[in-house]
């Protein structure tokens, strides 16, 4: 066995075909790695300039009364996670920067993909895009005469004949060209390795070792069940004419029309509110109660006689604190409670919608590894939530201080403002991606879907050879 | 010409024969009408979005006469009031949707500054847009190629292995007959498909007959005839049928995936535009700015590009509403050199596109249907400039009522101006793609025709 794998790796390894198929995707492997990064660099610069920028604008405002400054309000931009230089994920197609302020939740805005023409609807040259469409098509060159050209020249009953069993011819071929594949992928992997670990510009921890790891193992499996399958279908077809055909309307299938096809049947099935509609229903139970029942007037007046009551006082003038303040903050409160119920809604539908895309990732392997790898890049739909959350956990808090501060101005706060060093004691925005264990549960049906395609195509497809009548 | 109407209909008999060719035509044309089903779902979805958004302002209107009972200062009903510039799509735009699921078909409007109006966004599944649209324009420009290169790639290579080539070069027929027999009998074959599916792909979303029609069928001709052309010089270089496939497929991820991604990021890198965020940080700093500067300084600012509010009272209020909106405008203007250099990077992006498109058939083929349709990025551009017009006009609606001091009553609820824009066709974009797709198709046939004088056909 360990003799045919040898023959296979070196055999491909002088295939000229091979050698220039395997040189571009080597190529165009380490020149997106690169691309990637400087992306990646000018992205974050920009962003991080951005925040600093609005950070000390933040801080070094003029005496504001702090009302204004909760409508004057602040930035959060989304850094780019370190890995997903090699897989950016949904990243283009999500806004960059959301503007915080008080009573609204605004959309985040300026995505790539806006800033571009239809042209990057064709797909982005990535890392992930060479490792997930690119590889598996040079596999299939790779592999689809490996028993067929054996059948075809005759080698395979000479083969047979020195008492190897097919298994064991199989499970050589699939080592020879995983150790090819391995030879072409792994320089490019290690140069982004290098450059995330060498360079200081990534703040490399046990976390992006960790995903770093898993990253190269997911491909590993999904490389793997390619040169499997493929090998397979291989043995399984008659001519090598029919295994390139079959291999290649797999392939099609599998990475060009189904993800696309999938998405779009989610979004059809189940549809998404608009932002327009969203807002307007939000202010409508903002205003009215969540049931209707609790109308916004109501409950500032029951808050303002209740504070009368606690204080044993009979008029505005004579509380030790403001009544606008507390209104405000009580409906701050109020209204975030209800557009965090309408937003994990809208989350909702957009998770049911992706859900069935993971779903036929049981089907298709592409549909497994794209979720998996973006997961484990922070660059997937979870991980923008996450900041899309962040941003307004940091803005409801940044606005309830604000209102704080106004309550404690007492009766007449409109008419006076808070010192300009009082800004300076507010916290920024300082955005922390979740850890690889948050991620992971995210993750789990691609994991399995993966596991459960290389294992099946082991088991069933070397069944289905060493019971096919080859010679 | 006799021998080529009999190769043809022995091809016909052939392809009945082969169940795989037949299904897989079978199957192109169930996506193709899938495409079609999705694109005119969506865009009937977007269309009856945009009929709730009425709704949403006479609610908001509603709302404000229950708020305001009496007259009301027009100042308060310019700041709670929202109302709507719309994007209709062309009928067109459900065969090709192109950027209309990223771009917002909409832009909800108050009174206040429009740069940090302008650019939000709706709702959208990021996961979603990245996959892109299943709408015909897809079919076309990414799945028809694969389809011409299943059924061509073995023209001559198959028979030749099969050792038929032989025989049939035997008889009193010149191998240029053969090829162009088998040539014209696949792309009757793949033009029908084509033509079918746009033509009920029309139907069903209820196109305007005009010069439209002629201009998506031609360019959907000349795609498919690029890639024949392709697969002739294929064919011309006499390999096997396992070389052609593999050949041919690269040369397809090459014009319909490697170039289009290169080609973003050389536009990208070429024409970076910051100014967006640049922008929207300047407008906030502009605008609160006004909060802190004399009230005089401002209104002097805003009476030197509005005189004819200049003999207006002069304001002692600690708060006014013309005030708060003449700072609001102000920091619009403050920001109005980024804004057009925003657009402007964004159309030289496109621009910068339109000259390279000749790169690859594929690009151009699909920024020519979007421009057809009207739903790439100019488009968008263009919906800007009509809601930035829009909202000009609402200023000059609100102003007398703050300048004069006239009570906004609400009878005035009505008189507001409305706005809507509906898609117009980039029709000469169109065109040009029409000549620079008939251009590729005359290099490509050049080349194929040239090889094929040059190499007589061996049937070995």
């Amino acid at each position: 066995m360990h003799s045919i794998a040898q023959k296979e790796f070196v055999s491909t390894l002088r295939d000229k075909r091979f050698l220039v198929l395997s040189v571009l995707v080597l190529a165009l492997l380490l020149a997106a790695t690169l691309v990637g990064r400087a992306s990646y660099q000018t992205l974050q610069q920009e962003r991080q300039l951005a925040q600093q920028t609005v950070n000390d604008q933040f801080r070094h405002q003029p005496a504001r009364h702090p009302h204004r400054v909760a409508h004057y309000g602040s930035f959060a931009f989304r850094p780019r996670s370190g890995l997903s230089l090699l897989d950016s994920g949904v990243d283009s197609f999500t806004g960059t920067s959301v503007f915080l302020e008080a009573h609204q939740q605004n959309s985040v805005n300026f995505s790539q993909a806006q800033q571009s023409g239809s042209l990057i609807r064709f797909g982005e040259m990535t890392v992930a895009f060479v490792l997930q469409m690119l590889v598996p098509l040079l596999i299939i060159f790779l592999c689809f005469g490996a028993f067929t050209q054996e059948r075809e020249t005759g080698t395979l009953k000479l083969l047979l004949s020195q008492g190897v069993s097919l298994r064991q011819v199989a499970w050589g071929k699939i080592w020879g060209y995983s150790r090819a594949v391995a030879l072409v992928v792994a320089p490019a992997l290690a140069l982004a390795a290098a450059l995330l670990f060498g360079t200081e510009e990534f703040t490399s921890g046990a976390d992006l070792v960790g995903r770093l790891v898993l990253f190269v193992l997911s491909y590993a499996v999904y490389f793997f069940l390619f040169i499997v399958g493929a090998v397979v279908v291989s043995a399984v077809q008659a001519s090598s004419r029919a295994a390139l055909v079959t291999l290649l309307g797999l392939w099609i299938l599998g990475c060009i029309i189904l993800p696309k096809a999938t998405a779009n049947l989610g979004a059809t099935l189940y549809p998404a509110v608009t932002k327009a509609q969203m807002d307007a229903d939000v202010h409508e139970e903002a205003q009215h109660g969540i049931n209707g029942h609790d109308p916004q007037d109501q409950r500032s007046a029951a808050l303002k006689a209740g504070l009368l009551k606690k204080y044993g006082v009979d008029s505005e003038e004579k509380l030790p604190v403001s009544v606008g303040g507390i209104v405000m903050s009580e409906s701050e409160a109020y209204s975030a409670k209800v557009y965090q119920q309408h937003f994990a809604d809208l989350n909702a539908t957009y998770e049911r919608q992706n859900r069935l895309s993971d779903w036929v990732g049981l089907l298709n392997p592409y549909q497994a590894i794209r979720p998996l790898s973006m997961g484990l890049a922070g660059s997937d739909f979870a991980h923008y939530v996450h900041f899309q959350q962040a941003a307004e956990a940091y803005r409801y808090a940044l606005v309830q201080r604000l209102n704080a501060l106004q309550t404690s101005m007492g009766y007449g706060d409109k008419e006076r403002k808070l010192d300009a060093h009082t800004w300076q004691q507010l916290p920024l925005f300082a955005y922390q991606a979740p850890p690889l264990g948050w991620a992971l549960p995210h993750l789990l049906l691609p994991v399995v879907a993966l596991l459960l395609w290389a294992v099946g195509l082991s088991w069933l497809g070397l069944r289905l050879i060493s019971n096919s009548r080859l010679a | 010409m006799r021998i080529f109407w009999l190769l043809f209909s022995y091809e016909w008999r052939h392809f009945r024969a082969a169940k795989g060719l037949v299904l897989l035509c079978a199957l192109l044309l169930l996506t193709g009408l899938y495409g079609i089903y999705y694109g005119t779902t969506e865009m009937e979805r977007q269309r009856q979005h945009l009929t709730t958004l009425p709704e949403l302002s006479r609610r908001n209107v509603e709302e404000l006469k229950v708020k305001f009972p009496g007259p009301a200062d027009a100042g308060d009903i310019g700041y709670y009031h929202t109302t709507y510039a719309v994007h209709h799509p062309d009928a067109w735009a459900a065969l090709s949707l192109g950027q209309r699921d990223i771009n917002p078909y909409y832009v909800k409007l108050r009174l206040l500054g429009l740069q940090n109006q302008l650019y939000a966004t709706d709702n959208t599944n990021p996961m979603k847009v990245l996959s892109g649209n299943f709408d015909l324009a897809f079919v076309l420009v990414y799945l028809f190629p694969l389809l011409i290169i299943a059924l061509s790639f073995n023209l001559l290579s198959s028979e030749r292995e099969e050792g038929i080539l032989t025989l049939l070069l035997a008889q009193p027929v010149s191998p240029g007959v053969v090829v162009s027999a088998k040539l014209a009998f696949r792309l009757a074959v793949v033009l029908g498909l084509a033509w079918l599916l746009s033509v009920v792909g029309m139907l069903w979303a209820q196109v305007p007959l005009d010069g439209r029609v002629g201009t998506w069928l031609g360019l959907s001709t000349l795609y498919c005839l690029f890639w024949f052309g392709v697969a002739l010089i294929i064919t011309a270089l006499q390999r096997t049928s396992a070389f052609n496939a593999v050949t041919l497929l690269g040369v397809w991820l090459l014009l319909v995936v490697l170039v289009p991604s290169l080609l973003n990021l050389g536009v990208a890198a070429a024409h970076p535009v910051p100014q967006g965020i640049e922008l929207t940080i300047k407008q906030r700093e502009e605008i609160h700015a006004g909060w802190d500067r004399p009230k005089t300084q401002t209104m002097n600012r805003f009476f030197a590009l509005y005189p004819q509010w200049r003999d207006t009272a002069t304001i002692r209020e600690r708060f006014v509403w013309r005030w708060y909106y003449a700072f609001q405008h102000l920091g619009d203007l403050a920001v109005a050199k980024q804004a057009a250099a925003y657009a402007n990077g964004l159309q030289q992006r496109y621009d910068l596109v339109e000259k390279l498109n000749l790169l690859s058939p594929a690009i151009n083929a699909q920024s020519s249907l979007n421009a057809l349709a009207g739903t790439d990025l100019p488009t968008h551009l263009k919906f800007q400039r009509s809601a930035t017009a829009y909202h000009d006009a609402l200023r000059a609606f609100y102003y007398p009522f703050l300048f004069r001091k006239v009570e906004f009553t609400h009878n005035d609820y009505a008189r507001e101006p409305t706005h809507t824009f509906t898609s117009q066709p980039e029709l000469s974009t169109a065109l040009r793609g029409l000549g620079k797709l008939l251009l590729s198709v005359g290099v490509v046939f050049a080349a194929g025709l040239l090889l094929l004088r040059a190499r007589p056909i061996n049937p070995r």
